[in-house]
């Protein structure tokens, strides 16, 4: 009796965790896993979702997407937008963190400074992108300053012209996300003891002797996690390029993301699109991979 | 190596709060020289402004005869040991005591060799390669005193440095560091709360309360002569006991009790024959104190007393009292907790008494060992 009672309480106890689990184990086998398996073998298929009965493609649509230039131009594009975007996110947000963070300021100017320097954040994709828009017309307010500032000496159409597009997107989502970083690495900074800069003045360090020897390394683990989010983050943004530039022109912003949009509901190529759909997940996956093994490590 | 001059020093805080008042101290070249006093007292912020991390408001500070008041910290020779240890946790030992040297642009080669020396004189050269973290407390104390020594400063300043370890790492590290103290015959501010390290570790002890400097002596002078009755219910530990009385014909008497003083008291302190019909704090210290059923205690005078409580200690015990006199405070904040809210007075019996809580005793008294201080200004007579 007891015995049969006490293997029952086991029973139980290894049964509960699980069963807490299963709620959220089935919304995501639901919402994620099966869209992407259904994904992964759509890009199998010819005439994927179009026909009932659709015939085994085997690797044809790769094939057709690793020949395409647009696919290899949008590539490229995805790294330089999203490496250019990481990089001015971590400089600008430590910047802004550091100013925001120094003792010189005055406190009622820091707080103010600490709400506009946040706003960006504030803003949807939608938003930002209507913004950037305005802003870089052809007659908008920043040709017009820099022509009365004489740097540009006629109007520039900086979402229209294939030289200048891509900076303009990456320039605009880089102002749309170096809030996460500021913040970030303003609660970082807020945690170093003070003692470590009084010990490093006592010891003769100078600003920027600080910076390199307590301050960085102090927010490393910050910085490299941050920076991989915003890598994965980076990657798969579409709604700023495609209500911007829709990755024209001529190709000239095409990323991976709209180029997928593109082959999906544009040419209806839907096994097509799920073919590059699948070279995007297994990017963000490596880069999800090297996220938590980092984040394992620590 | 120099000497530590403050002349007058003042530190105010923009709410008009006087930090340090008038602060004259004078620390010889190679002195040990310990800043004391309870919490808020302003004994670190003193130590900070001879580092240069607190602006002085006004004064003249002189560290091996030159005027530091407006040099900032790293030009005035000193080196300072954290509360905290301030180890930097991503730099390994050997990093954390050569990065003033690293800083300084000296080659790889001749920090390796002077942090080599240092971690011999402190035992930690096996440990060159670790990181804090993986340090016990007293290592980490050393990288801390290692990285001030590297520097080979003209002064060391020391802000609690043992208050982050266990009481018995701490009564080891107490003599660690008076020994090495000794051996580099470097001009030490150490800083502390704990009356303890104060009274075991420095040539000289500087006791502060509220910003003000109460007495600065060596250890002895200040537990037998204290100038005012802070000093003296500060230093030792229980405190000294402190009570009111009326001397009254050569006789100090409170409530039931009168203890009759001795002609060499008053040769001692001619002051005190002014008090008679008039009140006057005498105090004694816990030690001073008997019990009067054991041999020592028999050549004493006498007071009842009852026992409130019992602290067996092996070595001693601390038995709490209560005795018919009004007991004065010294104004240490620390102090009251060696009081509880029945007991009035304290003292330490030696371990074969066998007094119980509640009972009825006969204390017997050191007379010779007795302190006076005026009632109004508390300052020893």
């Amino acid at each position: 009796m007891t015995r049969q009672k006490r293997s029952h309480h086991k029973l139980k106890r290894a049964v509960a965790p699980y069963l807490y689990l299963s709620p959220s184990l089935l919304i995501i086998g639901l919402l994620m896993l099966l869209p992407m398996v259904t994904v992964i073998a759509y890009s199998f298929q010819n005439s994927a979702v179009l026909r009932r009965d659709p015939s085994f493609a085997g690797l044809k649509h790769y094939q057709a997407i690793f020949d395409d230039p647009v696919f290899w131009a949008s590539l490229w594009h995805t790294l330089y937008f999203t490496c250019m975007s990481v990089i001015f996110h971590m400089t600008i947000g430590m910047i802004f963190a550091l100013m925001l963070n120094s003792d010189r300021i005055n406190p009622t100017l820091r707080n103010i400074l600490r709400v506009l320097y946040i706003l960006p954040w504030l803003f949807t994709a939608v938003i930002i992108a209507v913004i950037w828009r305005l802003l870089l017309e052809p007659n908008g307010v920043v040709n017009s300053i820099l022509m009365q500032l004489g740097i540009i000496g006629s109007k520039v159409e900086w979402f229209s012209s294939p030289e200048t597009a891509l900076h303009a997107v990456t320039f605009a989502n880089i102002w749309a996300g170096y809030p996460l970083f500021m913040v970030s690495l303003l609660a970082g900074l807020q945690g170093i003891p003070k003692d470590f800069y009084e010990a490093a003045d006592i010891d003769g360090a100078k600003a920027y002797q600080k910076l390199i020897f307590i301050t960085i390394p102090q927010l490393m683990p910050i910085i490299i996690s941050i920076s991989l989010l915003d890598f994965i983050w980076t990657m798969q943004v579409f709604p700023l390029i495609w209500i911007t530039t829709g990755g024209g022109p001529i190709y000239s912003t095409e990323v991976l993301s709209t180029y997928t949009y593109k082959l999906a509901f544009s040419s209806y190529n839907l096994s097509q699109a799920s073919a590059s759909a699948v070279v995007i997940l297994l990017i963000s996956l490596g880069l999800t991979l090297f996220y938590i093994r980092y984040q394992k490590a620590r | 190596m120099a000497d530590v001059v403050l002349e007058n020093i003042c530190k105010t805080y923009g709410n008009n709060f006087h930090a340090i008042d008038q602060l004259n101290l004078s620390v010889e070249d190679g002195e040990f020289l310990i800043l004391v006093g309870p919490s808020g007292c302003g004994k670190s912020t003193a130590l900070r402004m001879i580092a240069g991390l607190e602006d002085v408001t006004s004064g003249s500070l002189r560290i091996g005869g030159v005027d530091v008041v407006d040099m900032p910290p790293k030009d005035r020779d000193i080196a300072m040991v954290f509360q905290s240890y301030a180890l930097y946790p991503h730099m390994t030992v050997f990093e954390n005591i050569g990065f003033s040297m690293r800083l300084a642009g000296k080659p790889k080669a001749e920090r390796k060799k002077r942090v080599d020396e240092i971690a011999k004189t402190l035992q930690l050269t096996s440990l060159l390669d670790s990181k804090p973290a993986n340090l016990s407390g007293g290592q980490r104390q050393r990288v801390a005193m290692g990285r001030a020594m590297v520097r080979e400063p003209a002064a060391f300043l020391m802000d609690e440095p043992l208050s982050n370890l266990d009481a018995k790492l701490r009564v080891q590290m107490r003599a660690e560091i008076t020994r090495l103290q000794k051996q580099l015959g470097v001009t030490t501010i150490y800083v502390t709360h704990d009356q303890t390290e104060a009274m075991t570790m420095g040539d000289r002890v500087a006791v502060l309360k509220g910003g003000v400097l109460q007495q600065v002596d060596t250890p002895k002078r200040l537990y037998e002569s204290p100038v005012n009755a802070f000093v003296a219910g500060f230093i030792g530990s229980p405190s000294m006991n402190l009570f009111e009385a009326t001397m009254t014909g050569g006789e100090l008497m409170s409530g039931a009790f009168a203890i009759r003083l001795q002609d060499a008291a008053f040769v001692r302190r001619p002051g005190l024959k002014s008090y008679a019909g008039r009140k006057v704090v005498f105090g004694i210290r816990p030690e001073d104190l008997y019990d009067s059923s054991l041999e020592s205690g028999r050549k004493y005078q006498t007071i009842p007393a009852k026992v409130t409580s019992i602290e067996e200690l092996g070595s001693e015990h601390i038995v709490h009292l209560n005795i018919d006199a009004v007991r004065v405070d010294s104004g240490d904040p620390d102090a009251v907790q060696d009081f509880g809210l029945t007991s009035n007075a304290v003292a330490r019996f030696e371990p074969d008494s066998t007094v119980r809580s509640g009972s009825e005793i006969r204390l017997a008294l050191d007379d010779t060992k007795l302190h006076f201080f005026d009632p109004e200004t508390h300052l020893a007579i």
